[in-house]
């Protein structure tokens, strides 16, 4: 390959900059003295971060999260281990189906999702509940499993399954000593983009939330809508930090195996 | 009692026939060899014997025990792979003590073998390796051992050494034969490669098409082919083709289009009269006889001790001889001949 020309690394760092500055300008304004949201702030504090740690609603809602996104995590993993395993068994047809329904979700439009599954947690009486955010999430963040594990069973020589049962092993054993091992990179690096995906989610979350159960998109959401403090902003940075954290852990999962 | 038997073991995938219905039994010790192009069943044949593929028809015993509907981990059986098969994240000791974990093997047993194992593929010291860390030659000797380990019923090899390279080749091979002759475990051995099969085996099976063509010694698949097909599958040979005149107490005469004399030789079980068959001679019975056929060295290839010489009759006909490098005469043109006792008569195929 050719070294980048100047004109190139230019536009590359252009669109770097395009996306990068909108979600670092966030974290200034978290750390400003002011009650309003500017750029560049005048004056310093840790005010917000106080506000937002007094403030039992804003912390409860970041528990929510946390708590909506763990259990969304663990069942989207459990599910589309199960389905990244299976597909390779089905047949040619029907693995092509299984596979694009497996994977709606990433291309159906989330408006379209969001009013489809309200009238359905309706009918469940699961609107406002954890349970029915839980599985809202888990639906969507199913086909990131689905893509990170099946890369990994693909990459899975079927022979040494047979190998562990010529020596005795029973299916269980052959899965729990040679089949998982395996394929655990691509199960740490699904529920990394699980945990990420139901924590940034918000328009799921604002159509199935209720009043005792809002996820920190949500109350950010309602809050810019009627004061547009600095507070949002501290939650904000929260989130960046988080999806950060979440992310270079999924790289170090999956290192050395892609 | 036979190691193994095979009753009437057959294999068919919707109308394709992998495997025809086949008997064969196998002693304690013996190491069988199945010889044939890709396609002949004798993978199959390796994996119904492992319990990887279900049979169509037929009965699998194992040590007088029928085992046609048990499940590859009830069959006590050691497989090696072309590939290796071995578990990448386990090292080399975690990899032979495998099968012997799953039989919940006390500690102080389960090291002793493991390191017994290892010792006797001449790996020992290399327990704690990573296998990625080793050479293909070495992979297949951790996978020999994982095999052997638990004391198998029955060694099952799939083209062991297909993965390696020329050199790696022929170390793991003598490896393998070392092994048997040390201490010789019932062995079913799989290849397209008719030297491995020559070096190692007891007897050797010949498959083509999902049929078992033959099954002798070496020698007497060398020697006594019962076809073309055999004949051009072991060893090099001259194939004269002509037709059966004359068919009478086990030998035959053969008249070939290319030749003044017809040949007679050895008759093949399955030669009839007046059909179109073949002479096989091999290249080293193509001797110097005074008096005998005229023929012209066209070719005379070096190969050390021994000269392959390409030999063309007056009528066109062409055949190799094999001479030590010593007795190559210096002049092109030469008399030929051949003991009637070195000499099949065979069909092309059975």
């Amino acid at each position: 390959m050719t070294p980048a020309g100047a004109w190139t690394k230019a536009f590359a760092a252009l669109l770097a900059a395009a996306i990068v500055i909108p979600v670092l300008a966030v974290a200034p304004l978290a750390f400003s003295k002011q009650s309003f949201l500017q750029l560049p702030p005048h004056d310093w504090s840790l005010r917000w971060w106080e506000a937002f740690f007094a403030d039992a609603s804003w912390f409860r809602a970041l528990m929510t999260s946390f708590e909506v996104a763990t259990l969304s995590c663990l069942l989207s993993v459990a599910a589309g281990t199960s389905a990244a395993l299976g597909l390779p068994r089905l047949g040619p047809r029907m693995r092509t189906i299984a596979s694009g329904l497996f994977l709606g979700p990433l291309v159906a439009p989330v408006i379209v999702l969001a009013v489809g599954l309200y009238a359905l947690a309706r009918s469940f009486g699961l609107v406002g509940s954890t349970l029915g955010l839980v599985l809202a999430h888990t639906m969507l963040a199913l086909p990131y499993v689905v893509l990170n594990v099946g890369v990994s069973v693909a990459a899975l020589d079927p022979r040494l399954a047979l190998a562990a049962s010529g020596l005795g092993a029973n299916p269980w054993r052959v899965f729990r000593t040679v089949t998982l091992p395996s394929i655990l990179p691509g199960m740490l690096g699904g529920g990394v983009f699980a945990f990420v995906t139901s924590f940034d989610e918000v328009v799921l979350a604002v159509f199935l939330a209720g009043p005792n159960v809002k996820t920190l998109p949500v109350r950010i959401w309602e809050d810019v809508r009627v004061e547009y403090t600095p507070v949002v902003a501290v939650a904000a940075t929260i989130m960046i930090v988080l999806a950060v954290i979440g992310s270079a852990v999924g790289r170090l999962a999956t290192r050395g195996t892609a | 009692m036979s190691a193994v038997a095979f009753c009437g073991i057959a294999k068919r995938y919707g109308a394709f026939e992998a495997l025809l219905p086949l008997d064969l039994e196998i002693a304690s010790g013996e190491f069988v060899s199945f010889l044939g192009p890709s396609g002949s069943g004798k993978t199959t044949l390796l994996n119904i014997c492992a319990g990887y593929t279900e049979p169509t028809a037929g009965s699998l015993f194992v040590a007088g025990r029928d085992v046609t509907a048990e499940p590859p981990r009830r069959r006590n059986i050691g497989m090696v792979f072309q590939n290796y098969a071995l578990f990448p994240h386990l090292d080399v000791f975690e990899n032979v003590a495998y099968g012997l974990r799953v039989r919940k093997i006390a500690r102080a047993d389960l090291d002793r073998r493991v390191e017994e194992a290892l010792r006797t593929v001449r790996l020992d010291g290399f327990g704690r390796r990573s296998v990625r860390s080793l050479s293909g030659g070495q992979q297949q000797r951790v996978a020999l051992a994982r095999a052997i380990v638990i004391e198998p019923d029955i060694l099952l090899m799939d083209e062991p050494l297909g993965a390696l390279d020329k050199q790696l080749r022929k170390d793991v091979q003598i490896e393998i034969r070392r092994m048997h002759v040390a201490r010789p475990r019932t062995t079913l051995y799989v290849t397209h490669d008719q030297e491995e099969a020559l070096v190692m085996s007891d007897r050797i099976a010949v498959l083509r098409g999902g049929r078992m063509v033959q099954l002798g010694t070496a020698r007497e698949l060398y020697n006594r082919p019962v076809d073309a097909f055999v004949a051009r599958f072991l060893g090099d040979s001259n194939l004269i083709a002509g037709r059966v005149v004359e068919l009478r107490n086990g030998s035959a005469t053969l008249c070939a289009d290319g030749l003044a004399a017809p040949i007679v030789g050895y008759a093949a079980e399955r030669l009839r009269m007046a059909e179109t068959a073949c002479a096989l001679i091999r290249p080293e019975h193509v001797r110097l006889v005074a008096g005998g056929q005229p023929a012209r060295i066209v070719e005379r290839i070096f190969l050390g001790e021994i000269a392959a010489l390409r030999l063309a009759l007056p009528s066109g006909v062409e055949l190799w001889s094999r001479l030590f490098s010593s007795d190559t005469p210096a002049r092109d043109e030469i008399e030929i001949g051949w003991d009637r006792e070195r000499v099949s008569i065979l069909p092309e195929s059975s």
